[in-house]
Formats: C-alpha cells, sequence, structure tokens
C-alpha cells in the first residue's frame, strides 16, 4: 500500500529584518531659523504746481519779417568807436575795388558744362497721333517734374466737335514710358491751351475751342473735372486760343484766380466756386473804337467790333499791367484797375471794362504770342556810384511779341516802336517765351518745325542756336520753359509729340555783366 | 548777430548778418589754427554778381556789399 503523504499546513517562524535608514537619517538633522533684520519705509508726494501750453504754426507765404532791427542804447560809444576802426582799411578796400582789373574775365565753372543740346525725352500718345491732332500747349507744373499737353487741332478753320486729350508725363518717375502717358483725361472739345497751377501741382487748367474753361485735378483717379464754367451768357463765344493763366489775387495771398482770354475781344476772369462752377468775377473787352489812337489801324473798323485777343501776358512787377497781342497784329498795353466801361453787346452779367491804355507798332499779321520778361535788376540799397536811379525802372518794362509775319519785336512798354525787330522764319512763329533764368535768353517756336533760341548778348540778328524739332515742315505750336529745373525746355508740335530739350550751359547760367546788357538794351530808348 | 544798422530791407539783412557771422567765426579759427598768433583782419569774398566785404571785431561786423563795376 502506498502511504499518501498528505501536504498540512504548517507554521514556520516569522523573521525580522530592522530599518537602518531611519535611525541615520535622525542622527544627522539638526534645525536651524532666520529672520530678515526690520525693513526701512518712508513716504515722499511731488505734485506740478503750475502748467503752460504753447503752440506754433507756420503759415504760407508769410509776409516780410517781424522785428525791425533794434538799437542797443548803452553800445552807442563802443559802436561808434568801432566804426571809427575799421572806417579806414573798408574804405581803402572799397575804392581799389573798384579801380581793379585782378578779375577781369575770371569766371569759374561750378558744373560740369554741357556743350550741345540734346532731346531727353520723345512724348507721344499714340491714340492721338492715330488721329493726327496737333499739340496745341504745354505746361509745367508747379514742382517742374511733370509736363502736360493737350491735344487739339490747330488748323481746322470751322467749327470742331472733335473729342480730344490732355495728357501728363512725369518724368521724374523710373520706367517712364514716352508712349504711355501718366494720366490721360478725355475731354468732349478741342483743347487750345493748358496752363498749371502755380502753386498746387496737381491742378491744370484748360480752354477749349468751345469757348469753355475748364479746370482738372490730376490727383484724382476717378473723374479729374473739378470745375467748369459752362456755357452760359458770360462765356466766351470764341475759341480760347492761346491764353488760359492764373493770377494771383489781390486779397488772398495763396488764392489764384484764373483768366482766360479769346478772339471773341473778352477777358475774362473766373473764381472757383464750391459746386464745381466758376463764376465770372471781373470781366474786360477790347473793342475797336476804345482802342487809343496812337496807331493807325489798317482797316478802319466803326461800331462795336470786338478785337481778337490772341496772347496775353502779365507784367511781373506790376500786377496791374499786362500785355495783350491782337488779331489785329499790334499789341496793347492794359491794366486791370481801369474804370471805363466797354461798350459792347449786352447779356453778361458784369459789366466788362475797357483796359486798353497804349497800343504799339504793329506786326505785318495778327500776334500770336507776347511774353514780359521776369527781370529786374536786384534792388541792394541806394548805393552811390552806382546806376542811376532810372535804370532800374527799364529792365522791368521789356517785353517780345512774335506773329504770322515771322518777326519778332522786342519792345519797351515805354515807346510804341520796337527796340529790336529780327526776322526768325519765313513762316509763321507760334510762341515766343523768355528764359526764366538768363536777361537776354528767349526761345521761338517756328511754322518751319524749328524751335530757335536767342541770346541778345551774341548777336540780335540771327539765332544762337536752331533745333530742329520736327522732320520736314511740321509746324512747332508751343513751347515752355521749366521754371524749377532751367535748362529743360519742352515744345509741341503738329507731329503730335512734345519733346523735351535739354539746353547746354551757356543758356542756364548767368553771366556777370548779363544785367547791364539788358539795361543797355533798353535805354536806347533814350538816345 | 542781430542787425543794428542797415541800408537794405529787413529779412535780406537778418539773412545776410546770419549767414556771414557763422563764416567770419569759422575763417577766423582757420586763420588762428593755421598760425595761433595770427588773427582774422578782413573778409572779402566775390562771386559772379558782386563782392561782399566783411570787417569783424570782439563785438560787431560790418558787412559791406560791393558791385564791381567792370
Amino acid at each position: 500500500a502506498v502511504a499518501a503523504a498528505m501536504f498540512a499546513d504548517g507554521s514556520a517562524g516569522s523573521a525580522d529584518v530592522g530599518s537602518l535608514w531611519r535611525r541615520a537619517r535622525g542622527a544627522r538633522c539638526e534645525a536651524k531659523s532666520c529672520q530678515t533684520g526690520p525693513i526701512v519705509t518712508a513716504e515722499a508726494a511731488v505734485q506740478t504746481g503750475t502748467k503752460q501750453e504753447a503752440g506754433v504754426q507756420t503759415e504760407q507765404g508769410a509776409g516780410a519779417a517781424q522785428g525791425s532791427p533794434q538799437e542797443g542804447p548803452a553800445d552807442a560809444a563802443r559802436l561808434l568807436s568801432f566804426l571809427q576802426r575799421v572806417e579806414d582799411a573798408v574804405i581803402k578796400e572799397l575804392s581799389k575795388n573798384s579801380r581793379s582789373h585782378a578779375f577781369d574775365g575770371f569766371e569759374v565753372n561750378w558744373t560740369d558744362q554741357n556743350e550741345t543740346v540734346l532731346c531727353l525725352h520723345t512724348l507721344s500718345y499714340p491714340e492721338a497721333q492715330h488721329r493726327k491732332l496737333q499739340v496745341t500747349g504745354v505746361s509745367w507744373n508747379a514742382t517742374g517734374a511733370v509736363v502736360a499737353c493737350s491735344y487739339g487741332r490747330l488748323d481746322d478753320g470751322d467749327w470742331s466737335t472733335e473729342k480730344s486729350y490732355v495728357c501728363t508725363w512725369n518724368l521724374d518717375r523710373r520706367g517712364l514710358n514716352p508712349q504711355r502717358p501718366d494720366l490721360v483725361v478725355d475731354v468732349p472739345s478741342s483743347v487750345m491751351c493748358l496752363a498749371f497751377h502755380p502753386s498746387q501741382p496737381s491742378v491744370v487748367a484748360g480752354g477749349l475751342f468751345s469757348g469753355e474753361v475748364v479746370v482738372w485735378d490730376t490727383s484724382r483717379t476717378e473723374d479729374p473735372l473739378i470745375s467748369r464754367t459752362g456755357m452760359t451768357d458770360d462765356t466766351h463765344t470764341d475759341p480760347v486760343y492761346q491764353q488760359v493763366s492764373w493770377l494771383p489775387d489781390g486779397k488772398h495771398r495763396n488764392h489764384f484766380q484764373l483768366l482766360s482770354a479769346s478772339t471773341d475781344g473778352k477777358i475774362l476772369v473766373w473764381e472757383e466756386e464750391r459746386d464745381g462752377r466758376l463764376v465770372l468775377a471781373e470781366g474786360f473787352a477790347l473793342v475797336a473804337q476804345q482802342i487809343p489812337c496812337s496807331i493807325r489801324l489798317k482797316k478802319l473798323t466803326w461800331g462795336e467790333t470786338a478785337v481778337g485777343v490772341t496772347s496775353l501776358s502779365f507784367s511781373h512787377f506790376d500786377p496791374c499791367v499786362f500785355v495783350v497781342g491782337v488779331e489785329g497784329g499790334f499789341a496793347l498795353q492794359c491794366s486791370t484797375a481801369v474804370r471805363t466801361e466797354a461798350l459792347q453787346r449786352p447779356g453778361s452779367s458784369l459789366p466788362l471794362r475797357a483796359p486798353a491804355e497804349l497800343a504799339f507798332s504793329s506786326h505785318g499779321g495778327p500776334i500770336y504770342s507776347v511774353s514780359c520778361s521776369p527781370f529786374h535788376r536786384q534792388v541792394l540799397g541806394k548805393q552811390p556810384g552806382n546806376a542811376p536811379y532810372e535804370m532800374f525802372l527799364f529792365s522791368r518794362n521789356l517785353f517780345l511779341s512774335c506773329g504770322t509775319d515771322g518777326h519778332i519785336h522786342l519792345h519797351s512798354l515805354l515807346q510804341a516802336q520796337p527796340l529790336v525787330s529780327v526776322q526768325l522764319s519765313k513762316k509763321y512763329l507760334f510762341c515766343v517765351r523768355w528764359s526764366p533764368v538768363r536777361p537776354l535768353v528767349f526761345a521761338a517756336a517756328s511754322g518751319e518745325g524749328e524751335v530757335q533760341l536767342f541770346d541778345l548778348e551774341k548777336s540780335t540778328q540771327k539765332a544762337a542756336v536752331s533745333i530742329k524739332q520736327t522732320p520736314g515742315e511740321s509746324p512747332v505750336y508751343c513751347l515752355e520753359f521749366n521754371v524749377q529745373q532751367p535748362q529743360l525746355l519742352a515744345a509741341g508740335d503738329a507731329m503730335g509729340a512734345v519733346k523735351v530739350w535739354q539746353l547746354s550751359s551757356d543758356f542756364t547760367e548767368q553771366g556777370p555783366r548779363e544785367m547791364k546788357h539788358l539795361e543797355q538794351l533798353a535805354s536806347e530808348v533814350t538816345d | 548777430g542781430i542787425p543794428i544798422r542797415t541800408t537794405l530791407d529787413n529779412s535780406t539783412t537778418v539773412q545776410y548778418a546770419g549767414l556771414l557771422h557763422q563764416l567770419t567765426m569759422r575763417a577766423r579759427s582757420t586763420v588762428r589754427d593755421i598760425d595761433p598768433q595770427n588773427d582774422l583782419t578782413f573778409l572779402r569774398i566775390r562771386s559772379k554778381k558782386h563782392e561782399i566785404m566783411v570787417a569783424p571785431d570782439n563785438e560787431y561786423l560790418l558787412i559791406v556789399i560791393q558791385n564791381p563795376c567792370e
């Protein structure tokens, strides 16, 4: 038999392991404590007692500097002794100077001279050229960077309702594309002349074939038109051919009025109203009867026939005096300060005045352009030993006129006969302008396609430089000097292109004796 | 500098006074830098259109503008 080993429960003793770590830990602990010392605090307060405010504002075109020189009361004695000390030395230098020949013929060139005239840009608008439109007016803007031109037709005799364009190019932009103007304004009628605002660089005014005068703002992209005269009884009935210009307003220094002249004999001054209309502020009318009879008119015209105004130029010194060129071929000196009323057809809202005061001898044909000289001698006080006082008056009164007889007349406002008369072209002369920097230089645009630059210092009989603008004999209609960058001259021609010419340095820098020459020329009046 | 007496108009006078005062001080320091025993007695500037003469002093400046008569 197998004895079954039975598993039975049994128990054995248990074993204990004592803890070691508790005792070790207890042997290495220590207790410590610390406390910060007392914190010192203090309180103080600050309050501003008074306040002051001040404001500064600059005003455009502020008047003459205020503050007359003060005289130090106690300094008179010291001033006197100073003057006595230096007087001898200064007088010695002054008289040495007036006799000195040390600097005769000595001239310094600060800038690189460029010797030739070159064509910088040829700008055109291909669509206008497709339609065979011609450039009728050019204008530079107030900053001298943008040139605008107006397209129209000058050889149409009859009433035309062609659309035309006004295009502007910014010459300072990179990527200037001469075939693509920066801005093109579509105009429903032919634009005959153009003028940028003298201080706002984006405002330009134009005169239309329909007799209206319109103002555009080129910075507004949706609709540049900002005001127009509309076709009221006041507006011109004939095309505004050559002349639209901005006049400074006598009352507000920064405000300009718009002046337009047309072949219906009226010279109108417009004021811009808020609702976009141009309202007549003042007006003048030239009527044949009221022309001063110092010259004989070729055809005796009776009655109230109007004398067509083709061009106008204001004198730069006397804001009331202006010169007009008329279709009859003579120039008139006029003044805005006259009070006599003009005889004219009724229908305008304001009475028009007759401005003519003096008539000059005539050209062989209608006058197309007049320009008053912008130069006068800088008045450096009454210095003894200088030119006599009358010389100051002469150099202000010169103006140029040119017309269809191809002649240019240089007139002084003081006498009827011209001082100098030159024939520049066998065809018409369309535009003449004085240079803004050289008192003896002017430019003329001729019907033979040339721009002729005349320097009265070199020769009074022929042109100094003659620039051919168009191939063939297509006429150049208008030109303008850039007042801000005087070496640039823009000219527009019948092929629909505007060329910007860079003149050589001898046309842009004033020589030391130019003013004297100009005055000598003008003073031939008294001889 | 502050103008005391002048025969020109105010704005031109103030302009000349300010600009020429600075130039005179500069000229004077140039002369003295080159030779410390030296000092500026007279300054003349000739330009295309006229000649400017400056007589300097400790407290005052006399400026004369003359047109050359050639």
